[in-house]
C-alpha cells in the first residue's frame, strides 16, 4: 500500500493530466465545429472585417516596437562573435537567419497572444457570463459562424501579415543597430542576409506564424465560451488561455522547426 | 403548443425532476417558484439552450429536444426571449440592440428599423434612447431595453425571465401591462418567469409553480388563488408560516 503522500501526488497527477486531457479535447470539438461551418462557408462578413481591423491595424504599433527590438537585441547578442572574429559579412546572415525563422515570428506570437488572445478571452468570457452567447442563439444566429469563426480567420490571417511586417522591422532595427553599435554598414548586413537567406526560411517562419495564430485563436476562443463563475471566472479564463496559448506555441514551435527543417 | 413531458436536468445536484406541462397556443403562462426551483432552465430547455438528462420538449408537435445547433436554428426563429441578466449585447447601441433580431429577419429598410425602433422605445418609456450604450444605463433601463428587444420581432413564442426586476412598481405595472396587451395583439404564446408575483398574476391565464425541480402546480389563476396545497397557498399569498 502506497504512503498517503504518494497517494495524493499520483491524484494530483492524474486529475491533471485529466484537466489538460480535457481542455485540448474541447479545442479539438470546437475545431471540428468550425471546420464544419467552413462546407460551405458561414462566415459573417461585418463581423469578420470588424475582427481583421480590431485584431490586424489595432495591433501595428505594438508588433512594430517589439520587431524592431527583436532584430536589435539580435545584433547586440551576435555583435560579441562578430567583433571578436571581424565577421562583420556574417552579421546580416546570423541576425536575419535567427529573426526570420525563429525569434521573430515565437516573439511577435507571443505578444499577439497577450494583446489581441487575451482580449478575446475576455469578450467571449464576459459574453458568455452575461447571457450574450445565449441572447444570439435564441435569435437563432450561430454564435460560432457569427462570432468565432470570423476571429479564427482574423487572428490567423492577421498574425501571419504582423509576421511579414514585424520581419521588415525586425531587419531594419537590425541593420541600423548593427551600423550604429558595430560599425556594419547597413549594405554589408543586407548584401550578407541576401547572398544566405532562401525563400524557404522566410516562409518557415510565415507557415508558423499560421500555425501560432491557429493555436491563440482556438486556445482563446475556447476558454472564452467555456468560462463558468462569473466575473472571477473571466479572469481565470484569460490567465488559462494565456498561458495555454504560450504553451501551445513553444510546442508547436518545436515540431515545426522539426518538420520544416 | 408548448409541451414538455418528463423533463429532468442536472448540473452538481437535479434541477429539474419529471416535469411535464402543456401551454396551449396563445396563453399567457405564469411560471413561478422560490430561488433556484428550476424556472430559469426550464426556460432555457424550452428554447433548446440547455440539454436535458432526460424528457422531450416539442413545440407546435416539433420535438427541440435533440436537434443539432444548425437545425435549432429554424425552430428559434419562432422565439423572442428576455434574458434574467438582459443580455444586451455591450458592443451595439441601444438602437442597434434592438434593431438586432429585425436585421437577421432580413429587414433592410433603414427607416422601417428606426421607426420599428422608436416604436419599441415609446412602448418601454425609453424614447430618444437609440444613441446610448448598454454600460450607461441602469439597471432598470436596461431590462426595459430588454423587453423591447424581445418584443420587437413580434414572435409567436415569448420567453420573459423576470422582465420586471429591478423595476420601481409604476414601471412594473407598465411593463406587465404592455406585455399583456402585445400578447393578446399578436395571439403569441408567452412564458413568464417573475417573483413579482401580484403583478404576474394580473395578467396570466395559467400559472405553474415550480419548487425543488418539481412542478407542484399547473392550473388557472383563479385556481392558483384557491389552491389549497401548502406551498402553492404560502408562496401565492406570501404568507410567512408555512412549509417554505
Amino acid at each position: 500500500m502506497s504512503p498517503p503522500d504518494e497517494e495524493t501526488l499520483s491524484a494530483r497527477v492524474g486529475a491533471s493530466a485529466f484537466a489538460v486531457a480535457a481542455e485540448v479535447g474541447g479545442v479539438a470539438i470546437l475545431s471540428a465545429r468550425l471546420v464544419r461551418r467552413l462546407f460551405p462557408p458561414r462566415v459573417d462578413g461585418p463581423e469578420l472585417l470588424r475582427n481583421l481591423y480590431k485584431m490586424g491595424v489595432r495591433s501595428l504599433p505594438i508588433v512594430g516596437v517589439t520587431a524592431l527590438f527583436v532584430g536589435a537585441i539580435m545584433v547586440v547578442q551576435a555583435g560579441v562573435l562578430i567583433r571578436r572574429f571581424g565577421a562583420e559579412g556574417l552579421l546580416g546572415w546570423g541576425a536575419g537567419f535567427a529573426t526570420v525563422r525563429e525569434v521573430g515570428p515565437i516573439l511577435i506570437a507571443l505578444m499577439f497572444s497577450g494583446r489581441v488572445g487575451a482580449n478575446n478571452t475576455a469578450e467571449l468570457a464576459t459574453m458568455t457570463v452575461t447571457e450574450q452567447i445565449d441572447a444570439l442563439s435564441t435569435l437563432a444566429i450561430d454564435p460560432l459562424s457569427y462570432l468565432i469563426l470570423p476571429r479564427v480567420i482574423s487572428m490567423v490571417v492577421m498574425l501571419f501579415i504582423l509576421t511579414i511586417f514585424g520581419d521588415v522591422l525586425a531587419l531594419l532595427g537590425a541593420a541600423y543597430t548593427g551600423q550604429g553599435l558595430l560599425g556594419v554598414h547597413v549594405a554589408t548586413f543586407w548584401n550578407g542576409l541576401l547572398e544566405a537567406i532562401r525563400v524557404w526560411d522566410v516562409a518557415t517562419g510565415l507557415i508558423k506564424s499560421a500555425i501560432f495564430g491557429l493555436i491563440i485563436a482556438l486556445s482563446s476562443s475556447h476558454y472564452g465560451l467555456t468560462v463558468t463563475g462569473g466575473a472571477p471566472g473571466v479572469g481565470r479564463a484569460v490567465n488559462a488561455s494565456v498561458v495555454a496559448s504560450a504553451t501551445g506555441v513553444f510546442i508547436a514551435d518545436y515540431f515545426s522547426t522539426y518538420v520544416l527543417q | 403548443m408548448i409541451e414538455v413531458h418528463g423533463l429532468s436536468k442536472s448540473f452538481a445536484e437535479p434541477v429539474l425532476r419529471d416535469v411535464s406541462l402543456a401551454v396551449p397556443r396563445g396563453c399567457l403562462f405564469g411560471l413561478v417558484g422560490p430561488g433556484a426551483a428550476g424556472k430559469s432552465v426550464l426556460l432555457k430547455c424550452l428554447v433548446g439552450l440547455v440539454t436535458p438528462d432526460r424528457g422531450a420538449v416539442t413545440v407546435e408537435g416539433e420535438t427541440v429536444t435533440g436537434l443539432d445547433e444548425l437545425a435549432l436554428q429554424r425552430v428559434r426563429r419562432r422565439f423572442g426571449m428576455l434574458f434574467q441578466n438582459n443580455a444586451l449585447f455591450d458592443y451595439l447601441t441601444v438602437g442597434e440592440n434592438i434593431a438586432f433580431p429585425l436585421r437577421r429577419m432580413g429587414v433592410t429598410d433603414e427607416a422601417e428599423l428606426a421607426e420599428r425602433v422608436a416604436d419599441r422605445l415609446r412602448a418601454v418609456s425609453l424614447a430618444g434612447f437609440e444613441s446610448r450604450m448598454p454600460a450607461g444605463l441602469s439597471g432598470g433601463q436596461k431590462k426595459r431595453v430588454g423587453v423591447a428587444r424581445a418584443t420587437v420581432t413580434r414572435a409567436e413564442i415569448v420567453l420573459y425571465d423576470e422582465p420586471a426586476a429591478g423595476l420601481d412598481p409604476v414601471t412594473s405595472q407598465k411593463i406587465f401591462d404592455l406585455l399583456r396587451r402585445e400578447q393578446r395583439e399578436t395571439n403569441a404564446t408567452v412564458i413568464m418567469v417573475s417573483s413579482d408575483i401580484d403583478r404576474l398574476l394580473t395578467v396570466t391565464d395559467r400559472v405553474g409553480l415550480l419548487h425543488k425541480g418539481e412542478l407542484l402546480f399547473d392550473g388557472t389563476t383563479d385556481e392558483a388563488r384557491s389552491s389549497r396545497h401548502p406551498v402553492v397557498k404560502q408562496f401565492i399569498h406570501g404568507e410567512v408560516e408555512g412549509p417554505l
